[in-house]
């Protein structure tokens, strides 16, 4: 064996590392991730549950370890009810309007004559103002007063002025949703073109044939085609729905009373009047919830990421 | 069977139609921007060109103008409506420059490393690790804020620029990790695999010869986690009180006396115009980066 040869193999054997942390091991890539989210991802919830189980003793001033009396409490709490109610409501309906209204904006774009190009490239402008701005935009739009919205419902009779879209209780919500319409339906556009781009051509070429109509090759090719698209699309679309917070906050915190309050601006406004461990409560309960119904969503519909 | 000349012009209207809706809210808040106050509040109904345009707002919220100096050059009329509100936003611009860069900076490091191993070697459990991160993206923020704030005034980073970056780095992380992942699945193992033939480590054919070939899907990436981070509202509304980003300080002009849309408006143009440029530089990866990688163009 040549001199280079064993020095070099007498170095190996000095410096050596455990092969975990070698370079072919998964384990030194993962670690930076994996303790990032230790840290600030799994500690901060076990914390937040742990507060959950505290109540703030305001004569002695400390938090007292109280069980479940906090989430006893969110059960019985209407409020919470009611939050859950607009949550939902708001998370259907925006899904349903925006999955209805993406796929067909998305058929009507979906064209490789000119133009197109930049019409679909304009649609996706929307996704990028900050949410906040969106509804600031929204709310600008439909002021009582001067909003330009406003000003054309009054024109046509739809609203009328003494009772404003965002200030009267019946349709606060609308008002809302109008927002998250404008801003998400693009993403939903999005989705459903690239879908519909991959379609293959011949099984259309062969129901032309057969004489189906358009109403049937949508029916039957189409939508069955577009199903684990349209998935993937319901289950992130669902998840920011319900978790929702940005709009309510900016456009009515929650008002007109709580018709437009949410499970996140409840928790929110909870956080602000100081009640931590009753906020920190409402936020793992939401949390919980989109948990639940995301796991069983992927399962049933076999996303895979 | 070709569809006619007439319903296919039909289309064309009806397209433009709809894409020309989609962009009144962005052209009428633009517009607003430049209005003169009177215009803005007119009560008649809405003014669309009969004004004369002003950078008075711009001016404010940009150049550090105050509003008592354009209420004198106005000769002594109020100026807006609002109280004594600090409306320079130089400082906001410079805060919110500074979290979505930093947070994009350390999401894409901590990205990048994951998803290569996540993409090409084989680990018991793979995909619970993969839908632990996803989980990560399910999160309600109200839930993360509220143990944040208690765990950053016991490390002293209560209302600091890094505490921010974390807080964002954490929400960017499950986009950036599997977005890249699926930029990395694109490449064939076989490269690798030859390289590692020829003598080189892990790292060595990472670094040479895979990482290079997806540096488009990095910056896709990055430019993905510094929108988000850009246009993020919650974390940066409750977790910061002296550091305000542009989209919880734009909120801060709504008032008790009144809403200064002229100032909101003008800020909220500046915030939305970068993310345009962005918008368009990650065209081609757009769909694959808001369905965090499962679906691609």
């Amino acid at each position: 064996m040549s001199d280079i040869a064993t020095v070099a193999a007498a170095t190996e054997r000095r410096f050596r590392m455990p092969r975990f942390l070698s370079s072919e091991h998964p384990f030194p890539w993962l670690l930076p991730l994996i303790s990032m989210l230790i840290v600030f991802g799994i500690y901060p919830l076990l914390y937040a549950f742990w507060m959950s189980l505290h109540q703030r003793n305001r004569i002695k001033r400390v938090d007292e370890f109280v069980w479940f009396k906090n989430w006893g409490t969110a059960f019985g709490d209407d409020r919470v009810w009611n939050a859950f109610q607009v949550t939902m409501t708001y998370t259907l309906s925006a899904l349903v309007i925006q999955l209805a209204l993406g796929l067909a904006i998305a058929m009507l774009l979906d064209s490789d004559r000119k133009g197109y190009g930049i019409l679909r490239g304009l649609m996706t402008l929307p996704l990028v103002v900050p949410p906040a701005v969106a509804g600031m935009m929204f709310l600008l739009m439909e002021d009582g007063s001067f909003g330009v919205l406003s000003h054309y419902l009054y024109a046509f009779g739809l609203l009328s002025p003494e009772r404003p879209i965002l200030a009267t209780g019946s349709t606060a919500l609308m008002g809302v949703l109008l927002a998250d319409i404008w801003q998400w339906t693009p993403f939903m556009v999005l989705i459903m073109l690239a879908g519909l781009r991959a379609l293959p051509k011949e099984p259309f070429e062969a129901a032309a044939i057969d004489g189906a109509n358009s109403w049937q090759m949508f029916r039957r090719l189409t939508l069955p085609m577009l199903s684990k698209v349209i998935a993937v699309a319901v289950l992130i679309r669902g998840v920011d729905l319900f978790r929702i917070f940005d709009y309510v906050y900016v456009m009515t915190s929650g008002g007109p009373g709580t018709v437009t309050e949410t499970m996140s601006a409840y928790a929110g406004r909870i956080f602000m009047t100081g009640n931590f461990p009753y906020a920190a409560t409402l936020a793992l309960l939401t949390l919980l919830i989109i948990f639940v119904v995301a796991n069983i969503f992927i399962q049933v519909f076999k996303v895979r990421f | 069977m070709e569809p006619s000349h007439a319903s296919r012009t039909l289309r064309d209207i009806v397209a433009v139609l709809v894409v020309a809706i989609f962009m009144f809210p962005i052209l009428w808040w633009g517009l607003n921007s430049i209005k003169p106050y009177s215009a803005i509040f007119d009560k008649d109904g809405p003014v669309y060109l009969d004004f004369e345009p002003t950078l008075d707002n711009y001016r404010v919220t940009m150049m550090g103008v105050s509003r008592v100096e354009l209420a004198i050059q106005d000769g002594g009329g109020t100026y807006g409506a609002g109280g004594a509100s600090s409306y320079d936003s130089r400082q906001t611009i410079l805060d919110s420059i500074i979290v979505s860069v930093g947070s994009t900076i350390i999401s894409v490091f901590l990205a990048t490393l994951a998803a290569y191993a996540l993409s090409r070697m084989a680990m018991r459990g793979k995909q619970h690790f993969i839908f632990w991160v996803l989980s990560q993206r399910f999160m309600p923020p109200i839930a993360i804020v509220i143990p944040l704030l208690f765990m950053f005034r016991d490390m002293g980073l209560r209302d600091t620029h890094f505490g921010l970056i974390l807080a964002h780095v954490l929400i960017n992380l499950p986009l950036a990790v599997l977005l890249l992942k699926s930029f990395f699945d694109d490449v064939p193992k076989d490269v690798d695999e030859a390289a590692m033939i020829d003598g080189a480590t892990r790292w060595q054919s990472f670094r040479r010869v895979v990482l290079p070939m997806v540096r488009g899907g990095v910056a896709a990436t990055a430019v993905l986690c510094f929108i988000f981070s850009w246009t993020e509202f919650m974390l940066s509304l409750y977790l910061t009180t002296s550091i305000r980003t542009l989209p919880v300080k734009i909120t801060t002009f709504v008032t008790s006396t009144g809403t200064e849309w002229g100032f909101i408006t003008a800020l909220g143009t500046t915030a939305i115009l970068p993310a345009f440029v962005f918008i368009l530089l990650v065209q081609r990866h757009l769909v694959r980066g808001l369905t965090l990688g499962s679906l691609k163009e």
